[in-house]
């Protein structure tokens, strides 16, 4: 009896390590724990990057379903997904918003003007292709920070309420489309559509 | 000369502890909560380091946070609790006592306790029969080295 405790917990000890270990090999440590998932899109009142006088508030994602897209020119994955985020919107209608922010590490201080900033994004999207409906430009960069952005490009699913459903860090491609993001929005949409025609 | 040496490179590590220049105190209280917010908060982008060390923007944002929201007179707790809510418990180096971290601190404990109850129920060995014999031996070999 001695002996085989002897063996055996050794043994057991060794499993669940290897177990332990093992599951680690796979697991990401740059996957956070999203704060903003299935809450609010938190409150901000932020200019449109082209025109500085329309302002947007948190209200704006309520009614559709919207993919927020958070960028800037010198992103580069930014600038290698734009051609694939302008084929869905044109393929499949996927709504688009730009949350843009720029990189001058003290706006206050920042070396661009707007005009510079605008001229660089006109730029960038007629050469990799627009998707965006709008965009947000993030002054302060304060609205990344209640989202929880950690860099460029970041995207959040936004339901029909406002309620943010899926934070997704990193670039999106035919692969995370269609294994992670777009069966969400795709049902997300349905929802929306079927709670329309219940409303009329 | 050797006292001159060691002023100018105490004066020299101090201005390599200070994380930014450009962010002013008027209060030295206040200095030192920023500087050690942003030692003990995690940079999210450039992780394992601290948001004092980390180049990235997102550290550079945080900092700049940190700083606003001293000069708004919230307290270190308040600020703490603020980058949680936006980053997760992920981004504070002091991990909170939750179900999946007690094992941290019980872990240790329980191997010290097992062992113990080891080594306590570990049956204290017999002496050996024969020893008695042995030491005589022994002696008698010592007696015989010394005439």
């Amino acid at each position: 009896m001695k002996k085989i405790g002897f063996f055996l917990i050794p043994l057991v000890i060794f499993l669940v390590l290897v177990v332990f270990l093992f599951q680690g090999l796979f697991s990401d440590p740059r996957e956070l724990d999203s704060q903003v998932k299935d809450k609010q899109v938190p409150a901000f009142s932020l200019p449109d990057l082209m025109r500085p006088d329309v302002t947007y508030t948190q209200d704006v994602f309520k009614g559709d379903v919207t993919i927020l897209n958070v960028w800037g020119v010198w992103c580069v994955t930014c600038a290698v997904e734009m051609p694939y985020l302008t084929k869905l919107k044109e393929e499949q209608k996927v709504n688009f918003v730009g949350l843009y922010f720029d990189q001058d590490l003290d706006p206050d201080f920042g070396t661009k003007t707007l005009t510079r900033v605008q001229e660089e994004v006109t730029s960038m999207l007629s050469r990799y292709g627009n998707p965006y409906q709008y965009n947000i430009f993030d002054v302060y960069r304060d609205t990344s920070l209640d989202l929880g952005v950690t860099g460029a490009p970041e995207h959040f699913l936004i339901d029909s309420r406002g309620v943010v459903r899926m934070h997704h860090i990193g670039d999106i491609n035919p692969r995370v489309w269609e294994n992670k993001i777009g069966p969400l929005y795709d049902q997300l949409v349905a929802e929306q559509q079927t709670n329309v025609a219940g409303s009329r | 000369m050797r006292t001159w040496m060691f002023v100018l490179l105490a004066l020299a590590s101090v201005s390599v502890l200070a994380v930014e220049d450009n962010y002013g105190f008027n209060d030295p209280e206040q200095r030192v909560l920023f500087l050690k917010l942003t030692a003990e908060l995690r940079c999210p982008m450039c992780q394992n380091q601290n948001i004092a060390d980390s180049d990235a923007m997102i550290a550079h944002d945080m900092r700049r946070k940190v700083y606003t929201l001293l000069k708004q007179g919230k307290s270190e707790e308040e600020i703490v609790t603020y980058m949680k809510d936006r980053y997760g418990d992920f981004v504070y180096y002091k991990p909170p006592v939750t179900a999946a971290t007690i094992w941290l601190w019980a872990l240790p404990l329980v191997f010290i306790f097992v062992v113990l109850f080891l080594v306590m129920r570990r049956p204290s060995k017999a002496p050996l029969p024969d020893q008695g014999a042995k030491l005589k031996q022994a002696e008698a070999m010592l007696k015989q080295d010394k005439s």
